[in-house]
């Protein structure tokens, strides 16, 4: 008996999978390869049925059954193929009974096609955003956000929907955790649908063409684009889903734009004119899934279904990009030269390596923002080092790279944990530096790429090391591309580097570069990569050889260029190539490069691109330091140090007689109120520029700090402006700040103060809401002994208030912070 | 496009009416040219009927609010205007690029932000006064979750009842701040026209200076 159950069970459970997995795949064998068609509005229609403002539309699933398996019925009715269950914002965030929502509302559906004989239909459990933005903008990690996702999926799924569809997304990085939280919990075809506005863009900033790129490389079934307007509106977005996915693509408009109407949201396209535009789109675009969103009804989707059905139907087509994406924008790779910044790389950089060691993630942005500026399309990330934990440093610096700047960033190691990592939580499509011939390495990177999407660099070396001449690099490129194939990632997304060697050791490694690259280009039609400036090593004025190298390589094919952007003769030669090869119409790109440079050859390691510096004042008189610093003249302020130091004073004597006095008289404007603040700190800028020029010169003699300052902004805030001006500040009369940003627990605080043997901390709040952390972080600083002075200040401080949760001292603003550290620390 | 008022930007500067230096001035002037270029300005709003019960509870749109300065505000009003407006989170992203740059602009940027978002506040409450007046209405002065009693802690359904992330992209961290963070919501009592606060008869019709409403006499930002 008992065995029998069991057996019984077994074979139950054995045919569920088969039955999941039938239809699963039925889903995929019809999805674009025929016409599908979703459902249409949800809140409209509740709202109908009396659904009232404010109320959480999923609550309906377990108070007004019968309304949402009507809602779902009328839609099946209508033809609709696919049905939303009504789980749009049903996440942990909002409900605490999320599964018990999700079951429900799976059940209604399923419900909803047995009473309308419709089981041919397929039910989509829907996934809405959180309402939350993403770190580093909002406050919901990352992480938090694939947790929350994860939930609704796991209930859906053991629930019996047949797919997933992501839909209404505004955030690149939100469809992304959703996506991956489908992908991991479960097989079901993923859909998702993003909600632009009539720009084409995304609420945080993306475009048709970087939410493509992502979305193709997270490997979804289907996607396109729902809600915020009508057809009409939505057309132009449509088009360039259609010039640029090989996807198919889903179309779910409002029923026209919403208008408000006595507190109510109303739209005003009727299913007649609704189904008219439709079919415009259907006739001009090869789109394979149609419904609707909010305002439509059962009425509009029939007609639309009606009006679609007579059309020819066109499948989905390969479209050979060859795409990476940051959060903001897309670049292709192909149609003209690609140039990746190497800056941010350890090897050989003392000033980098030291900025890792002492997590000094503002110097890593600096060279990421100094490189976009000066032209790079992508950026090389590399941040290994053997003593530092790369997988999270490189997770790190992902996060902030990508919350400062636009860039696609290339994530460049050979620690399978840390690419992870950095693809996992890079908001976009990367690149990936990178792959090659040996099996170990092939395993290792191909799987992280088939799951997040990227596009991969394959180095032509393998176990038997770099091949000499083109024949061996082609033949490991086509292992390469086999593997590809192997573990379902494009070919379009490898791109080989055929490996720049030094002409100082073989004089014919370059010719041998330059066959590869062509050969790969005619033979193999795959795009490549190099790292140029290796073609020099070991030899003289190496950018003479570099920036004629570079010419020589883009001319044979090269599509990638991984220079130093900051070097004017590696940009010049690319500038100059894209204007002879025809790939920079009407020269602009190169004018607006040079129309302003000087007839003289442009200084090396400057940027030919970016902003002039200010060196003098508007009146062309020369500026003493003294007087750059008052005037916050940075330029100038570094020029009239270095004149000093060759004049034969001492870095010390120019601290003390020059620097300090010039700042203590912007710091007293300051307080007297007749300097502000955009002043004072164009002084310290204009001040630490001067200090830099010293600190290069005194090497190793570095002058002692004052002592040493914790800074945070308490937990719970995520502005910290208020604490970097301070920062700036206190640096400048000679602290050493160790900034702990912002968001900081109370207990990641006490920890630091301890370990480091921290006399002064200065805690940061911008509203009442979070004062309250601060107060518990000098409560837990008291209770654990932490001999340390706390400073406190934010928008909404005063006096009291300091007093009230225990601070030592209340500064009003950066001034004020200073004046008591250099009395703590006197 | 959106004129950010230069007087409002050095005002969040702390420029007490003191003229600022040229140098400042041409920083000012790129500065602002660079976030008109970021910025997404956007506001949405709806209007709902407003009822105070007798002991001074106030209901609109869905949402019950208990607060004597709230109600100073709408004392005498039928309806209320809820609004959200934003700039979008481009400017975040800039004052973040300035703060690893140059210190000095992002200041400058977080100041041109704060007078950006309020000009929107401006222009929108332009419109909806416009609106009103069609049907004899005119406005109060706009009033935000945590001026006076007016708790923050109602942020959560004002944005829900506007559906702000989903519309305008305006969400709210787990400690009540909204982002991106120059962005705004408000109430606006409509009222009949001539008709007054009988708690607070000097309470104009016409929108003043925000400040004036404020119970902070000593902050450092008061115009």
């Amino acid at each position: 008996m008992l065995v029998n159950t069991v057996v019984a069970q077994i074979v139950n459970f054995a045919l569920e999978q088969l039955d999941d997995d039938t239809m699963k795949n039925d889903m995929r064998k019809r999805l674009g390869r025929e016409w599908l068609f979703c459902d249409g509005g949800t809140g409209t229609i509740l709202q109908a049925k009396g659904l009232k403002g404010g109320e959480l539309p999923e609550t309906w699933n377990l108070t007004h059954p019968e309304d949402i398996i009507d809602l779902h019925a009328g839609y099946l009715a209508a033809g609709s193929d696919i049905i939303n269950t009504n789980t749009f914002g049903a996440n942990a965030l909002k409900f605490d009974n999320v599964g018990e929502i999700v079951t429900a509302a799976v059940g209604h559906v399923r419900e909803a096609m047995r009473r309308t004989g419709r089981e041919d239909a397929y039910v989509a459990l829907d996934i809405g955003p959180t309402g939350k933005l993403l770190a580093p903008m909002g406050d919901l990690p990352f992480d938090r956000a694939v947790e929350l996702f994860g939930e609704v999926v796991r209930h859906g799924t053991s629930a019996g929907a047949d797919l997933v569809l992501i839909e209404t997304m505004s955030d690149s990085y939100e469809v992304k955790a959703a996506v991956l939280a489908a992908k991991e919990n479960c097989g079901l075809p993923v859909l998702a649908t993003m909600i632009f506005d009539e720009k084409g863009k995304l609420l945080t900033g993306g475009d048709v063409d970087s939410i493509v790129a992502l979305l193709e490389g997270l490997h979804v079934d289907a996607l396109g684009v729902n809600c915020g307007m009508g057809p009409r509106q939505m057309a132009p977005i449509v088009r360039r889903l259609a010039e640029i996915t090989s996807l198919p693509i889903i179309v779910n408009p409002n029923a026209g734009l919403p208008r408000s109407e006595n507190g109510r949201t109303v739209f005003d396209v009727g299913p007649e004119e609704f189904a008219e535009e439709i079919g415009k789109i259907a006739a001009e675009c090869p789109v394979q899934v149609f419904g609707g969103c909010c305002g439509t009804t059962p009425g509009h989707i029939a007609r639309e279904i009606a009006t679609v059905r007579k059309l020819p139907f066109r499948p989905a087509s390969e479209k050979s990009r060859t795409v990476v994406s940051s959060f903001s924008h897309a670049v292709e790779i192909g149609p003209k030269p690609v140039i990746i910044g190497e800056r941010i790389n350890p090897t050989g950089k003392k000033k980098f390596k030291e900025a890792l060691r002492q997590h000094d993630i503002e110097y890593i942005l600096q060279q990421g923002l100094e490189q976009e500026e000066c032209g790079a399309h992508v950026l090389d990330v590399n941040v290994g080092l053997p003593e530092i934990d790369e997988p999270t440093m490189m997770e790190e610096v992902v996060t902030s790279l990508q919350g400062v700047l636009a860039l696609p960033l290339q994530i460049d190691t050979s620690d399978a944990a840390a690419l992870e990592r950095g693809m996992r939580h890079y908001n976009g499509k990367p690149m990936v530096n990178s792959v090659n011939g040996k099996q170990e390495v092939i395993e290792q990177v191909f799987p992280l790429v088939a799951k997040y999407g990227g596009v991969l660099v394959g180095l032509t070396l393998d176990e038997q090391g770099i091949p000499d001449n083109a024949e061996g690099r082609l033949a490991i490129a086509k292992r390469l591309y086999e593997s590809a194939d192997r573990y379902g990632v494009p070919r379009k997304d490898i791109v080989i580097d055929c490996l720049a060697m030094t002409i100082s050791s073989d004089p014919r490694s370059a010719l041998v570069t330059l066959e590869t690259l062509r050969r790969v280009r005619d033979e193999l039609h795959g795009h490549t990569i190099l790292g140029v400036s290796n073609i020099s090593f070991g030899l003289p004025m190496r950018e003479i050889v570099n920036a004629h190298f570079l010419t020589m390589a883009l001319q044979n094919g090269l599509s990638c260029a991984i220079i130093n952007p900051n070097n004017a003769s590696m940009m010049a030669s690319y500038h100059a190539f894209c204007a002879l090869a025809a790939m920079d119409p009407n020269c602009a790109e190169y004018i607006a490069a040079y129309a302003n440079a000087a007839p003289s050859p442009v200084p090396a390691h400057s940027c030919a691109g970016g902003p002039v510096p200010a060196h003098s004042c508007a009146g062309g008189s020369v500026l003493s330091l003294g007087e750059a610093v008052t005037h916050g003249v940075e330029g100038r302020a570094a020029d009239a140090t270095r004149e000093l130091l060759r004049s034969g004073r001492a870095g010390l004597d120019i601290i003390n007689e020059e620097l300090v006095p010039a700042l203590d008289r912007v710091g007293k404007g300051f307080e007297q109120g007749t300097v502000f603040l955009p002043q004072l700190l164009k002084s310290a800028e204009a001040a630490k520029a001067a200090f830099e020029v010293i600190k290069d010169t005194l090497q190793g003699n570095v002058q002692q700090a004052k002592g040493r300052v914790i800074l945070a902004t308490v937990k719970g805030d995520i502005h910290d402006i208020g604490k970097n001006i301070v920062k700036v500040m206190l640096e400048n009369y000679g602290y050493e700040v160790l900034d702990l940003g912002k968001d900081v627990p109370p207990e990641r605080i006490v920890q630091t103060a301890m370990d480091e043997k921290i006399r002064l901390i200065g805690l940061s709040a911008l509203m009442t809401t979070t004062v309250v952390s601060m107060e518990a972080t000098i409560k837990l600083l008291r209770e654990k002994g932490v001999p340390a002075k706390v400073v406190v200040g934010g928008a909404v401080l005063t006096q009291e208030y300091a007093d009230a949760i225990g601070a030592d001292c209340y500064a009003r603003d950066a001034m004020e912070t200073v004046r008591y550290a250099d009395r703590i620390f006197a | 496009m959106l004129e950010i008022p230069r007087k409002e930007i050095y005002r969040y500067l702390g420029y007490h009416g003191v003229a600022p230096s040229t140098e400042v001035e041409a920083l000012v002037g790129r500065c602002v040219a660079h976030l008109q270029e970021v910025i997404e300005p956007r506001a949405i709003h709806a209007v709902f009927p407003l009822e105070i019960s007798p002991d001074g509870m106030l209901s609109f749109g869905g949402m019950r609010v208990s607060s004597q300065s709230l109600l100073k505000n709408l004392d005498g009003c039928v309806e209320v205007c809820m609004m959200a407006a934003t700039i979008g989170v481009g400017v975040d992203r800039l004052i973040r690029q300035a703060e690893v740059r140059q210190m000095s602009q992002a200041v400058i940027y977080q100041a041109a932000g704060a007078a950006a978002v309020e000009e929107l506040c401006d222009q929108h409450n332009a419109e909806i006064a416009a609106e009103a007046q069609t049907r004899g209405l005119a406005c109060r002065p706009r009033f935000s979750p945590g001026y006076g009693d007016f708790a923050l802690e109602h942020q959560r359904q004002f944005l829900q009842i506007l559906n702000a992330s989903k519309r305008i992209g305006v969400c709210l961290s787990d400690s009540l701040l909204m982002t991106p963070s120059k962005s705004v919501t408000a109430v606006i009592g409509l009222c009949k026209e001539n008709s007054t606060s009988t708690i607070d008869p000097g309470l104009e019709a016409e929108p003043g200076h925000a400040c004036q409403h404020c119970g902070c006499p000593d902050c450092q930002f008061r115009a």
